[in-house]
């Protein structure tokens, strides 16, 4: 028995082992999302994000220089240019045909027949001569590449610069933070009572509560919707604070109710017997108690909505003043979708936000996932 | 000094017309390829109203979209708010159930305007409307017959106006590719299938087809299905077909989905080999004719996929595309296979009745067709605006089809055309028998009834 203190077991490491083996898988789809984001469409279509860090080969196509770049070098005519126009890699082979893209190796001498031949040197300049003037379209060249790893940026550029990202971010600031506020102010009230205010009916209120837990948003989407529609307040920003802190309710007074009920009994009684109202002991002694449970279910409800499009989409209008970020972002996919890239640098730019709400509130979201469950 | 006076204000007048008009792509009267009268003679005060239009477009769809509008807007001094949305189909049902519809929607497909209008969510065109289709559109009488549906009295009426038609029925291929190994543009189905053995026999790859999309993963194939039945049966039957009079596992359909599999699931014929046509994606699926050396040499798509060819590819040049033959020996003509949005009018108002009768005249079509990505059947336009010789090409394939049939699948019950058919496909494509594929079709449209 003296291994217990004093040496680790064995068994702390295998733990240890397995929890990064776990980490390290968890975020592997996340870091593949984040080179996917730096690569352009062509190459996310071409390979997988893991090889976006080798030098990769590839069979390629450049077309040579328009007639009008030509130049005359005595009896020659002369199309010259490079087919790597970033300068980086190397030319293997070249070809003048897509029957046999290969056919020549990097310096050798291409003839294309009628007095035109070609040639390709290592380093991707090429010369396309002719004993007569060039006319009409170039030809293609087919080569065979080594180039280096190539990131770009230019997805970042794209997303951040889209039209409208500045006013839809507003717009999500819009809906986000009265969304947040409004179901925490009402279910702190809702779950003192419910905790500690004696009232017949309590226990079927609190199971209703946690029935409600249950039901799917989407089943309120249209008669919400009618209703709004009926009261006159339509398609504007009171509805969607509305519908989100509905949507949002049940949780909150739930996880809250929860935490409250775990307080000491003895606290608040001592309270009530100095003359305390309720509401005077909700404010001073159970709301800053409750703080853990309020943060983390803050956290819960910001991310949910910041990251909705489906209830901004029936709630609000689709118009550049009431549109939503995840709207924008989807506007730049286009109508057919399949723009990977766009997809991948769009989820990394509407991360940032939640991701300082996150770091921000933290240390209360572990002390409040806990809320509730000792006593 | 008196004319110079006149002079100035003339010159002041068009100084601001210029201005008037700048957010017009053409300056209406500048270019004489586009009908002007029917602009002018259009105009009307509208002013102080607005309106707003639902539809699928977005991106660069939705800037074309709205520099038609804009004339609209200039013609009539009314407001028109143009809202895309990729969840269109969801959108427009939660929209017009909860009461706060837009003014025009525009559908994607017939089908969907069908199911609002029999909830009475739609607004009857009206019959001059019917008549006006009848007689300015090719074919005039299938595009009324498309969107005439049953109200939500049981009175048919016509609920939707056809606005902007895609050719489905094209195969794309580059040129130069085929100038480099000797091929020919096959002007008959027997020539085509030929073209793909010669290929083989050449040891290229002929075809590159990709079902992958996502939820809809399947549909590139009913295409197929759809134009192989108008290539080896009677319009009338595939007409038929679309009611599900003719039946799936009719001998007539199993060998059109035969026709299909004898390209599809042919190792030897497809990129990729048989097994891998289902998993990929129909966008990256072009994506092989642009290869080195090319992974295949043609593809079936409708004229939208350009798009999705990689960036700078010039159409008419660097790629191209030909009529999807039909067979020489069964004398069926040269049908054409399409599709189109409708637009519906959700809320009856002047405003809105006023734009689909903007919709009608001859410049609504001319301006998108001076751009790109537009196609359409009203007999009333100049054809020379079309912007590029691909779109006028097109457009020819579209004037001298002798049947043109609308996507039969866009036609069908959802549960049908959005899901039994293409889940169908997937399963034929991997290595179900046609027949039980068909059989397990009708088994999920019997069930609807």
């Amino acid at each position: 028995m003296d291994n217990i203190a004093g040496t680790k077991s064995s068994l702390v490491w295998t733990v240890n082992l397995a929890v990064i083996a776990l980490v390290v898988l968890w975020t592997i789809p996340t870091f593949g999302l984040l080179v996917s984001s730096f690569r352009d469409r062509d190459q996310i279509s071409a390979s997988g994000w893991w090889n976006a860090a080798v030098s990769s080969e590839a069979n390629e196509i450049a077309r040579a220089g328009d007639a009008d770049t030509q130049l005359q070098e005595g009896d020659l005519w002369v199309i010259a240019g490079t087919v790597l126009p970033e300068g980086k890699g190397e030319v293997s082979r070249f070809g003048t045909s897509s029957r046999d893209p290969t056919a020549y190796a990097a310096g050798e001498t291409a003839d294309l027949g009628e007095g035109v031949s070609l040639t390709v040197a290592t380093d991707g300049s090429y010369r396309l001569t002719s004993t007569t003037a060039f006319e009409g379209r170039s030809p293609r060249i087919f080569f065979t590449a080594t180039t280096p790893p190539r990131l770009t940026t230019e997805n970042y550029a794209r997303v951040l610069g889209a039209e409208g990202l500045g006013r839809a971010f507003l717009n999500t600031m819009t809906v986000t933070i009265p969304a947040t506020v409004i179901p925490i102010l009402i279910a702190a009230f809702a779950a003192y009572a419910l905790a500690w205010m004696e009232f017949p009916g309590r226990a079927l209120l609190i199971a209703g509560i946690v029935g409600l837990l249950v039901v799917p948003l989407q089943l309120a989407l249209i008669p919400l919707l009618k209703l709004h529609n009926q009261l006159g307040i339509g398609k504007e920003y009171i509805g969607i604070w509305l519908a989100h802190s509905g949507f949002g309710l049940p949780l909150a007074v739930y996880l809250l109710r929860n935490y409250m009920v775990g307080l000491p009994r003895e606290i608040i009684e001592s309270a009530r017997v100095d003359g305390a109202t309720d509401f005077q002991i909700f404010l001073k002694i159970i709301l800053p108690l409750s703080f853990p449970a309020l943060a983390s279910f803050a956290i819960f409800q910001f991310l949910w909505v910041w990251n909705d499009l489906l209830v901004a989409t029936v709630f609000l209008g689709n118009n550049q003043d009431q549109l939503v970020m995840t709207g924008v972002l989807r506007e730049l996919l286009g109508s057919r979708g399949g723009e990977w890239e766009i997809l991948a640098t769009s989820a990394f730019v509407s991360i940032f936000v939640p991701l300082v709400v996150f770091f921000a509130m933290q240390k209360y979201l572990v002390r409040g996932l806990l809320a509730g469950s000792v006593k | 000094m008196k004319a110079k006076l006149f002079a100035g204000a003339a010159a002041l007048a068009l100084v601001a017309g210029g201005a008037f008009a700048q957010d017009l792509r053409f300056a209406p009267g500048e270019d004489a390829k586009f009908n002007w009268a029917s602009y002018e003679a259009f105009k009307q005060d509208l002013s102080g109203q607005e309106i707003t239009i639902l539809g699928p477009w977005l991106g660069p769809d939705k800037d074309l979209v709205e520099s038609v509008i804009a004339y609209f807007e200039a013609a009539t001094g009314a407001k028109v708010n143009y809202n895309g949305s990729d969840s269109f189909e969801q959108q427009i049902v939660i929209d017009t159930e909860a009461g706060s519809p837009p003014d025009i929607a525009v559908f994607p497909q017939p089908g969907l305007a069908r199911d609002l209008a029999a909830k009475g969510h739609l607004v009857d065109l009206g019959a001059d409307t019917a008549t006006w289709i009848r007689d300015n559109y090719a074919a005039g009488q299938s595009w009324v017959d498309l969107a005439t549906f049953p109200g939500k009295d049981g009175n048919s009426g016509l609920f939707g106006f056809f606005y902007k038609v895609d050719v489905k029925s094209l195969v794309w291929y580059v040129p130069e590719n085929f100038e480099d190994a000797g091929y020919e543009v096959p002007a008959t189905m027997e020539d085509l299938k030929a073209l793909t053995d010669k290929i083989v026999a050449d040891g290229g790859t002929p075809w590159c087809i990709g079902l992958g999309s996502g939820g809809a993963t399947g549909w590139p194939a009913t295409d197929w299905v759809e134009d192989m039945m108008l290539r080896t049966t009677t319009p009338e039957n595939y007409d038929k077909w679309v009611s599900n009079e003719l039946k799936f596992t009719d001998a007539a359909v199993v060998a059109a989905i035969e026709e299909y599999g004898a390209f599809s699931r042919n190792d030897a014929y497809v990129a990729g080999g048989a097994a891998g046509v289902a998993s990929v994606d129909f966008r990256d699926s072009p994506k092989g004719l642009f290869a080195s050396p090319p992974q295949c040499y043609m593809h079936r798509q409708a004229s939208f996929i350009p798009s999705f060819f990689p960036e700078g590819t010039v159409i008419g040049e660097d790629a191209d595309f030909f009529y999807f033959p039909a067979y020489a020996e069964k004398d069926l003509g040269q049908p054409v296979l399409g599709a189109g949005t409708v637009f519906g009018l959700t809320k009856d108002s002047p405003a809105a009745r006023a734009f689909i009768e903007f919709l009608k005249t001859p410049i609504a079509h001319e301006i998108w067709m001076a751009q790109k990505g537009f196609l359409t059947p009203h007999k009333g336009v100049n054809t020379e605006t079309y912007g590029d010789p691909t779109l006028k090409k097109m457009g020819d394939i579209l004037l001298n089809a002798t049947t043109f049939r609308f996507d039969g699948s866009d036609l069908m019950p959802g549960a049908i055309g959005a899901g039994a058919f293409w889940t169908g496909m997937v399963d034929y494509q991997g290595g179900k028998a046609a027949v039980d594929v068909a059989a397990d079709i009708q088994k999920n449209w019997d069930a609807l009834q």
